[in-house]
């Protein structure tokens, strides 16, 4: 009871922190000279870029932590980061095609920071579907890990490659003292709301994967049971 | 030393051998990629735009598509017969069975690749003649690495009993880099006339040592009879 009302309190944090956050960004922070409004999402879009990280490192930790010593809690964990990720890399290929719309005027284009973006997503749905076609639990554990752990080490590959592309990304963008308090602001909610999904994604997979133990324990059971009767 | 090159040896020429007797694999895996060619040449025609620009991400498609099968086929020989078990039990390392694996994907592919890109450049009238040299090492390099990570998901595919397709579904993404390094290296070689070299390659080449060591250290937590 005490963990569920502490659990409460922790998303309303996160979500006044997310309603400061919007305050600010359209009433204290000024408009950007050249690409106006549409210069706002940036806010979002480059902490929800580094929480992307963030989740495909923990992804890469519980893999790395399952081929070591096998425990099921590690698995739980790296596939609680790859569901983020993907939530989260979701999050930053639509912030960064309605900015690529509002500076560009296009809605995708081959540029890297937009083709890594998307490789990276590409690599952690496949992460989920494969586990979801996984009917035995100890197989899509060891196919979980070994995926993992190859795709986190090709991400920085991903990311050379797709710099060779050309480009016409901004390479950083000069932000007034105002701009950079709110973007650090920003970082405050979505850092938070990134961590409340993995963990709660992490119990789900803990007492999912529970569940099913029990379930078989129980027809093993009574199996034994039935066998015993006859 | 020399004990691990012969076993090495030893089980890469079986393969082969048996590859070389059934000839299975090699007549499927290259009759896809020409079916590949085909169906990409008959819906774009050979214009000369597609000449020097397209034709390597072409080939790339064939390549790729054929690689999934000779990775599929070369592991599936063990399948029969209990030919793994027995492969296992034998006192050898896993990292051989790994060795010889990719050796002989990496043959059998750079065979398969040599066909397919024959066609492509007959096909689509693809003039390799201002760099045939560079041509050739990047194709080698991206073979290696492909190879490598191939081998490592066919076993795992293999060993895990997943349907059909997943080994495309998980080879992709992974080998996106190697693409686009290549097909960059390319365009800059044909269209520009830059040596191969810079970034390109030295992407192409990380890719192999990076995947050639892990696939070879993770290649036994995977395999199971």
């Amino acid at each position: 009871m005490k963990s569920r009302a502490l659990w409460t309190i922790y998303w309303l944090v996160v979500a006044a922190t997310f309603a400061g956050a919007i305050v600010l960004v359209f009433n204290y922070t000024p408009n950007e000279s050249t690409m106006g409004l549409i210069q706002k999402v940036f806010y979002f879009h480059l902490p929800i870029a580094i929480c992307t990280f963030l989740c495909c490192f923990c992804n890469f930790v519980g893999s790395i932590g399952y081929l070591i010593n096998r425990k099921r809690k590690w698995d739980d964990f790296a596939a609680a980061g790859a569901a983020v990720s993907v939530l989260l890399c979701t999050g930053v290929l639509l912030t960064g095609m309605l900015w690529a719309r509002g500076a560009w005027g296009v809605w995708w284009t081959w540029s890297p920071r937009l083709t890594f973006s998307f490789m990276l997503w590409l690599l952690y749905v496949v992460y989920v579907l494969v586990r979801a076609s996984i009917e035995s639990s100890q197989k899509r554990a060891i196919v979980g890990a070994v995926y993992g752990l190859v795709a986190f080490l090709d991400v920085p590959l991903v990311y050379l490659s797709a710099r060779l592309l050309p480009d016409i990304h901004p390479a950083s963008i000069g932000l007034a003292p105002s701009m950079k308090l709110t973007l650090g602001l920003c970082f405050i909610p979505i850092v938070l709301a990134t961590i409340g999904l993995v963990y709660a994604n992490f119990r789900v997979n803990v007492a999912r994967r529970q569940l099913a133990e029990a379930n078989e324990q129980l027809n093993l059971q009574t199996e034994t049971a039935a066998g015993g009767a006859l | 030393m020399t004990g691990t090159l012969s076993q090495i040896f030893t089980l890469t020429a079986k393969d082969l051998r048996i590859e070389g007797r059934t000839r299975q694999s090699l007549a499927l895996v290259l009759v896809l990629g020409v079916l590949v060619i085909s169906v990409l040449g008959l819906g774009l025609g050979s214009q000369p735009a597609i000449a020097t620009m397209g034709t390597p991400a072409i080939l790339w498609v064939a390549y790729l598509f054929s690689g999934v099968l000779c990775f599929e086929k070369t592991m599936a020989i063990e399948r029969h017969d209990g030919a793994l078990a027995g492969l296992l039990l034998a006192p050898i390392d896993r990292g051989v069975i790994f060795a010889s694996k990719l050796i002989s994907n990496l043959i059998l592919m750079l065979g398969v690749a040599t066909v397919i890109t024959f066609v492509g450049i007959l096909f689509f009238n693809f003039d390799l003649s201002p760099a045939p040299g560079g041509f050739v090492l990047i194709i080698v390099i991206s073979m290696i690495g492909f190879a490598a990570v191939g081998t490592l998901f066919a076993a795992m595919v293999s060993s895990t009993r997943l349907q059909g397709g997943m080994l495309a579904m998980v080879l992709f993404p992974i080998i996106l880099p190697l693409v686009i390094a290549s097909t960059q290296q390319m365009t800059a070689m044909f269209r520009d006339g830059v040596a191969p070299g810079g970034a390109g390659l030295a992407i192409l080449g990380a890719f192999d040592a990076v995947f050639v060591v892990v696939s070879w250290l993770v290649f036994e937590l995977v395999l199971e009879p």
